[in-house]
């Protein structure tokens, strides 16, 4: 127990220069006090805030808390508590530059539990099959020197992992059309609002196809027609392409957005996934940078620190 | 190789859908004549070496070189009666370019003009010399180079040249332009700012954009130096700047001139002609992005074996 816990560390840590090259800086002084994880009792929290200090807070890492969370968590988090959030009347605005809140188990650090690891339902053996062949960059699963993460091929990324990484993204509402534009691989959607339904054949695609509708006060998105060759979240987890993703949002008040992600991908899960709501941040004065994946630099990247870093040798990818 | 043939029937498509019976009537290329002994000399010498390769693939990328290389009629275009004011300041919309090249039909690719290109400077020399283009009198099959087969993403003004679509949305303070290809947006801010100092170089720039007139004029700065302008690799500096001049013409008809002003790579400014597009009422911009995998097939089924190269994969 004590050595897994070393190793994930160490896995970590490489991590940790990958994300120092972000673009965003981070308004970690500003955040207001926030409620509790709703999926978290307060007790683990403290536990787990105790464990943190020594080990992951003292990288300042921003990714993969999560799986070592649900690598000494037994269970999956229980029901979700509901936000207090006003009853109506809540704003059908959605606009503006949106940053996770650091409402996950490290103090000042994004959550990146929009999808929530710890409330994955088993997989199937489709799933599961899919879930072994993936080599991921963090987590407990992590081997430094043979990750085949799809983004390390540059492939475009897409909901639901577009939406739980760390990084910034935007939306702007246009009659017809809500559009969100992730900092992330410069990725632009589209959810289309203008009534139309869902289409029935759709060809499959990294983005997948978006309607969205408000229900009072939350706004739904549905979308299908994914490709497989991506993952739903950075451990691996498979979105196979009979995913059917919702996420719901709602604007608790003008600096806080919610987002609830709900996977229904019976190709790889045995069950819907619901993950718990997820607040974001207004950043009124962010603007979304230019921040593609360009193979060259993915690669470069690889020799100069991922590769060294877990005692692989430089190039040959 | 699923890919690959969605891939081809993908292009196959923009040229099968495009309406070209619409087209209004151009005011001529401006002082083209002037240029027109040099044409035809190299336009002959082209034709020549261009029947005898690129004809034969029958492949899409390569027509607009071909076509330019027989072209007499866009000379010769009539004028435009463009109503002198009054001009929508609404450029909204899904565009096309329209076929007004001299290929009929086909999406003319020639908003960034080679026969405009003004000579090089010593480092854009190099930088050309250094180019594999897939296409062109320069392109030497098996050997490409050119960014897009790393899927670098592409940016203005070569992504204003290619023949796909892109979109228009104005919003306060911004216009924002989506592109098929790749799956580009870039913003062009439109709230006042002034032009960064020392921008960080990017694929895109940094944008500003105001009207003159009825003129939305784009002013942007701030390139990297790894991406060409155009498909035969002329360079683009990172001391590039770009100016694009919109005027929607009547409503379905958008007007784009571009001038590039790269002391680095050009020895004076690289001014095109206009260029009109086509307002897509029906269209919505899809999802293609570049795919390195799909890339590489695409160059070991297709693009290798026409050029008479192995197509065993070495990448």
């Amino acid at each position: 127990m004590e050595i897994e816990e070393v190793k994930v560390v160490e896995e970590v840590k490489d991590k940790t220069l990958r994300v120092q090259l972000c673009p965003g800086d981070f308004s970690v002084p500003l955040l207001p006090s926030l409620p509790p994880h709703p999926a978290l009792p307060h007790v683990r929290r403290k536990t787990i805030a105790m464990q943190f200090a020594s080990a992951l807070a003292a990288l300042s890492t921003i990714l993969s808390f999560a799986p070592v969370l649900s690598a000494q968590l037994g269970q999956p988090a229980g029901t979700t508590q509901a936000q207090p959030a006003a009853t109506s009347a809540l704003s059908h605005d959605l606009s503006g530059v949106w940053m996770q809140y650091p409402d996950g188990d490290v103090p000042g650090v994004p959550g990146m539990n929009a999808v929530d690891d710890r409330t994955r339902p088993p997989l199937t053996p489709w799933g599961k099959a899919k879930f072994d062949a993936a080599k991921p960059l963090v987590g407990p699963r992590a081997i430094p020197g043979v990750e085949n993460n799809p983004e390390l091929r540059c492939e475009p990324d897409g909901p639901p992992k577009l939406l739980n990484l760390p990084n910034p993204f935007e939306i702007i509402q246009i009659p017809g059309r809500v559009l969100m534009f992730f900092e992330l691989g410069h990725i632009w959607r589209e959810i289309w609002t203008d009534g139309r339904p869902l289409p029935k054949d759709p060809d499959p695609t990294y983005l997948g196809y978006s309607v969205g509708k408000w229900e009072g006060d939350t706004f739904v998105v549905e979308t299908i027609g994914f490709n497989d060759r991506l993952w739903d979240d950075s451990y691996g987890n498979p979105r196979s392409d009979a995913t059917h993703l919702t996420e719901r949002y709602r604007r608790l008040n003008h600096d806080t957005l919610e987002l609830q992600i709900i996977i229904d991908d019976p190709k790889a899960y045995t069950k819907t996934w619901v993950s718990p709501p997820k607040l974001h941040k207004l950043e009124p004065t962010w603007e979304i940078a230019e921040w593609f994946c360009v193979l060259d630099e993915d690669k470069a990247y690889d020799d100069v620190v991922r590769k060294p870093a877990g005692g692989a040798p430089a190039s040959n990818k | 190789m699923k890919e690959v043939k969605e891939k081809s029937l993908r292009a196959q498509s923009c040229l099968d859908d495009f309406s070209f019976r619409q087209l209004p009537l151009l005011h001529p290329l401006p002082s083209l004549s002037s240029l027109l002994p040099i044409l035809l000399l190299r336009r002959k010498v082209l034709a020549m070496r261009l029947a005898t390769t690129f004809f034969i693939l029958g492949a899409i990328l390569g027509f607009p070189l071909a076509a330019f290389a027989q072209t007499d009629k866009q000379m010769e275009a009539p004028k435009t009666p463009v109503a002198p004011s009054a001009l929508s300041h609404d450029l909204s919309g899904v565009w096309m370019q329209y076929p007004d090249g001299p290929t009929p039909g086909v999406p003319g690719m020639n908003a960034i003009d080679e026969r405009f290109r003004p000579p090089f400077t010593p480092w854009g020399q190099a930088r050309f010399d250094a180019a594999r283009p897939m296409q062109g009198p320069t392109a030497v099959p098996g050997q490409e180079n050119a960014p897009t087969l790393h899927c670098d993403p592409d940016g203005p003004p070569r992504v204003l040249n290619l023949p796909n679509p892109f979109e228009i949305i104005q919003i306060p303070g911004r216009v924002l332009m989506f592109f098929e290809l790749g799956h580009v947006w870039r913003t062009i801010w439109t709230d006042g700012r002034a032009l960064p100092k020392d921008p960080d170089p990017t694929w895109l720039g940094y944008s500003v954009g105001k009207w003159e007139g009825d003129t939305f004029v784009v002013d942007t700065i701030g390139f990297n130096d790894k991406l060409w302008v155009d498909v035969f690799g002329s360079p683009r500096s990172d001391q590039m700047h770009l100016t694009e001049r919109y005027r929607r013409l009547n409503h379905d008809t958008l007007e784009m001139q571009i001038t590039m002003d790269d002391p680095k790579a050009y020895t004076k400014i690289w001014v095109n002609p206009p260029k009109l597009h086509k307002l897509e009422p029906t269209w919505e911009i899809a999802e293609w992005f570049c795919v390195i995998e799909e890339e590489n097939a695409y160059s070991d089924v297709i693009r290798k074996p026409a050029g008479g190269i192995s197509t065993a994969p070495n990448k």
